[in-house]
């Protein structure tokens, strides 16, 4: 694991709470992360705190945040003073917060978790950070449980696809008509396809998350390819597509190889990469 | 304008046969990437069905060749209509807040109304577009469109509509992709279909501007002379615009923000010695188209087959920066009507009083602004023990607010009389968009970078922008109207290339968002001490300079009577009020008007004398910073809004009234 710590935080907060005699009363923790919140849902431990509900609700969707959790405000910038009234134990944050670090450690004890580095797998970050924030708030038994959920997914999306394993698949959520994002190996979408014994289209570069903005020409590359649409697709995007000879004359698009998944957050940790392995089209 | 200079006749046509013939070049290397030459005629006649290769060739790499020529000689041809009629030489559908309207209009369709979006993209960018432009024409109008009047009208509207946009990327950003990814100008095509929608309309814009040239012609006489000639100024005015709004917001609608080709054609087309408006408008047009396909061009060998995107409208950026270098210290000097000093409604009868009870009145506000919040109950004022609770979480921010407007106020101040100029301001100076472009490559450089090195680079962008300033406009010996337009294009040229930044969708852009909204949420007590600490350490030598500002103002040979250089005291005054600018802009990101706002709201309160000036809008700039970042805090609860984005959004309104109040009066 390379839980970049709060500095000094994180050494305190993971002493005080392991210390609790386990399935002691639940652990408060406040996730401003989408993929921190689902994955601590996971755990099966609601969080206090997290940010964005309206957006988790849609972009997300599962595990579904329950009733009762203060909503932080935007992800950019939370609510310092809400979160401090809801009074967490421990405050998960990714690097991106860095700029908020001091004011959160103010709070409570921040742990830091990056599942996007350049290079790395998300997948196996992700499942890390389970087993890391499991530790963290006590519930190693949930964080192995998770494990073992998404291995037997994993596995059963694997059988259940196995007919498609010859074929690339290529995962892309449209910007406007002329512009996709396709998400490439160091992605979520791309460590999952590679679990599932299945072949990425998308072999070229990436950026940190995984995830390349091109042009739709570049689709050509891939004639062979099974196309897999993030949800939602705007309505405007569809009619322009519907006129677009480039997109008509597309292998995918005349065979009908073309998908709808979601909508799944492609930024997400375990539950999301568990939520896109079960939404993949098995004919 | 630029003054005449002999040039051969065959210049015109050499400069753009050359930028074609680089531009035709690019081109082929680039469709001989995709298709062997010999096959490039049967894909055109007989495409072979199935064939991708084919169909990228025709579908898309041709189209986009297409499109970049229409959509640079359109932007062209608005350009240099809208630099006739508002006779200005920078004016461009990008400085005028043209584009930034449309992209705004776009931005709100695709949340609240996207079947209007759908039904034509065309219909709401030209509403986005054709507001802002009456906007800033009904804010000149009264001064007669006069050209530093109409720039910084266009400024505070497209700064505006930036902040409206910014605003919606904040709440709304996973809806709004496609949003930024226009801000910055993408040519990528998908079909004909586009171009096929362009060309007529570009046909029919020419048509129109051919039949206008010779009102045109007369419209870049002064106004009496136009008068005199018995040419209806309005209706050529608002036809001439219309057909530039028109052209500039059908290529928003289709390919998004593309800066730069707008001013540098027409300069490249006077450059090379076209003279008359007719032949002005051919040239240009060519020159555009000639520019945008070279820019493109070259964006797409060096981005090759592989890797992300890298929008063209960003490149145009880098490449219309030389050639706006080049222009700013060939600007000719606005009328001396439009600079007419800031005239205040009434004079005080103690201001020395005034400002002392202000004064006093600040320990009660700032009590007042930490105590109101607003949690689940509704608003609420936390009083004894709650009050010191929440001091941890309110007062850093609220004193790092207040310091960044005290210093933006008092900057501001300095620029305005210092220039004679009652629109100007450290907003208006580029110093912020520097600083955002320092922060931008500093994202983009370094993974997840502390505050220190954020500081650092924000600084050294500030810096950057003041000295290309300073370099630009040290031919005008620092003349007030230069040094305004120097920033205004300055502002353009960095605002272009963060936004190639954000357009990428890298997260790593997601802190840039935050500090360009002017997010003050961050800030921890460290940063509220350095922040009033520069505050101390800055203000006070620009009371100090009391004197050069009285002195200035009055006309070099008075200063100098009074044994005054100039020179070096503009160097004096200049300097500070960048350094203030740029020390806030750290603090509340560059988009907040209060550098602005408060020097008026000072003015209006009938504080006259330099130092009463300052005084005044120091702390009213301070109260108005605070009042934001309190406002912020509860305004759209539990999500909070920026401060320097809920200033905007103040600021930008009481601008606007007051430019309209202004054009009544001069």
């Amino acid at each position: 694991m390379r839980a970049t710590a709060g500095r000094r935080g994180l050494l305190l907060g993971a002493a005080g709470l392991a210390a609790r005699p386990a399935r002691a009363a639940a652990p408060r923790v406040a996730a401003i992360d989408w993929g921190l919140a689902e994955t601590l849902l996971g755990l099966g431990v609601a969080p206090v705190a997290a940010a964005e509900l309206h957006g988790y609700a849609h972009w997300v969707r599962e595990p579904a945040m329950p009733a009762g959790v203060v909503d932080l405000g935007l992800r950019g910038e939370p609510n310092l003073e809400l979160l401090h009234r809801a009074a967490p134990e421990l405050i998960l944050a990714t690097p991106q917060f860095a700029p908020f670090l001091p004011r959160l450690e103010r709070v409570a004890p921040v742990a830091s978790f990056a599942t996007y580095v350049p290079g790395g797998d998300p997948l196996v970050r992700s499942q890390d950070i389970a087993r890391a924030i499991g530790r963290l708030v006590g519930r190693e038994a949930a964080a192995a449980a998770l494990l073992g959920k998404a291995e037997a997914a994993f596995e059963a999306g694997a059988r259940r696809l196995s007919g498609m394993a010859g074929r690339p698949w290529l995962t892309a959520s449209f910007v406007d008509a002329r512009h996709l994002r396709a998400y490439g190996r160091t992605s979520l979408f791309g460590a999952t396809l590679a679990r599932l014994g299945l072949i990425n289209a998308w072999t070229e570069p990436t950026n940190a998350w995984g995830f390349a903005t091109v042009a739709l020409e570049r689709l050509a590359a891939v004639p062979e390819a099974q196309l897999l649409l993030i949800e939602p697709v705007r309505s405007e995007v569809e009619a322009d597509l519907g006129r677009s000879p480039l997109w008509q004359a597309l292998p995918a698009v005349r065979a009908g190889r073309v998908a709808r998944l979601g909508p799944c957050w492609a930024f997400g940790g375990l539950p999301s990469a568990m939520r896109f392995a079960g939404l993949l089209p098995h004919e | 304008m630029l003054p005449p200079s002999p040039r051969p006749a065959g210049w015109p046509a050499l400069l753009l046969g050359t930028l074609l013939l680089a531009g035709a070049l690019l081109c082929g290397l680039r469709l001989a990437a995709i298709l062997p030459p010999e096959q490039w005629w049967q894909a055109l006649t007989q495409p072979v069905p199935g064939d991708m290769t084919q169909v990228v060739f025709r579908h898309a790499v041709l189209p986009r060749m297409a499109m970049a020529l229409l959509c640079g000689a359109a932007l062209a041809l608005s350009g240099v209509i809208l630099q006739r009629v508002l006779r200005n030489p920078i004016a461009s559908p990008l400085t005028l807040g043209i584009s930034p309207g449309a992209q705004l209009a776009l931005g709100a369709a695709m949340l609240w109304a996207p079947t209007l979006l759908a039904a034509s993209r065309e219909a709401v960018a030209l509403a986005g577009a054709t507001t802002a432009m009456a906007l800033v024409a009904a804010l000149s109008w009264k001064r007669g469109l006069a050209p530093a009047a109409v720039v910084l009208a266009g400024l505070v509207v497209g700064l505006t509509a930036s902040a409206l946009s910014a605003a919606l990327i904040l709440m709304k950003g996973e809806y709004l992709l496609s949003l930024l990814l226009w801000g910055a100008g993408s040519l990528a095509q998908a079909g004909w279909e586009p171009v096929l929608a362009l060309a007529p309309r570009l046909a029919l814009a020419a048509a129109a501007a051919f039949l206008l040239r010779r009102p045109l012609l007369l419209l870049g006489l002064e106004d009496t002379s136009a008068r005199s000639l018995g040419l209806s100024l309005a209706l050529g005015r608002a036809a001439a615009l219309g057909v530039a709004v028109w052209l500039a917001a059908v290529v928003v609608a289709e390919v998004g923000v593309i800066g730069f080709v707008g001013i540098g054609a027409p300069a490249l087309a006077r450059l090379a010695g076209v003279r008359g408006m007719g032949r002005l408008m051919a040239w240009s047009a060519g020159f555009g188209a000639a520019l945008l396909l070279l820019a493109d061009g070259l964006v797409q060998l060096g981005q090759g087959l592989r890797g992300d995107l890298l929008p063209t409208g960003a490149a145009t950026a880098v490449l219309g920066a030389p050639i706006l270098l080049w222009l700013l210290p060939r600007l000719r000097a606005g009328s001396p009507a439009v600079m007419a000093g800031i005239t205040a409604s009434r004079r005080l009868a103690r201001p020395w009083l005034f400002l002392a009870l202000l004064l006093a009145a600040m320990p009660v506000l700032t009590w007042f602004g930490l105590a109101l919040g607003r949690g689940p109950e509704g608003w609420s004022l936390a009083l004894g023990v709650d009050w010191l609770g929440m001091l941890p979480w309110r007062a850093p921010r609220l004193a790092a607010a207040m310091a960044a407007g005290a210093m933006l106020a008092a900057s501001g101040t300095v620029l305005q009389r210092l220039t004679g100029n009652p629109m100007a301001g450290p907003e208006v100076l580029g110093l912020g968009a520097g600083a955002g472009f320092g922060l931008a490559l500093l994202l983009l450089l370094v993974p997840a970078p502390g505050r220190p090195a954020q500081l650092l680079a924000v600084a050294a962008g500030a810096g950057l922008a003041l000295g290309l300033l300073l370099l630009a406009a040290r031919r005008g010996g620092l003349a007030p109207e230069r040094l305004l337009l120097a920033g205004v294009s300055l502002a353009a040229f960095f605002q272009a290339l963060v936004a190639a930044f954000q357009a990428s969708g890298d997260p790593r852009a997601v802190p840039l968002l935050g500090w360009l909204a002017g997010s003050t949420a961050r800030l921890g007590p460290e940063d509220a001490t350095i922040a009033v600490g520069l505050a101390l350490l800055l203000l006070p030598p620009v009371f100090l300079a009391g004197r050069w500002l009285a002195l200035l103002p009055l006309g070099d040979g008075v200063a100098v009577g009074l044994g005054l250089r100039p020179g070096l005291a503009r160097l004096g005054l200049v300097l500070p009020a960048a350094m203030l600018a740029g020390a806030a802009t750290l603090v509340v990101g560059p988009l907040s008007f209060v550098g602005l706002m408060a020097p008026h709201l000072a003015r209006w309160l009938g504080l006259r004398t330099p130092r009463q000036h300052l005084a005044g809008a120091v702390l009213l700039g301070a109260l108005v910073m605070g009042a934001a970042d309190v406002l912020g805090r509860g305004l759209a609860f539990p999500f909070q809004l920026p401060a320097g984005l809920v200033a905007a959004l103040l600021g930008g309104p009481y601008l606007m009234a007051l430019l309209a109040r202004r054009g009544q009066v001069a």
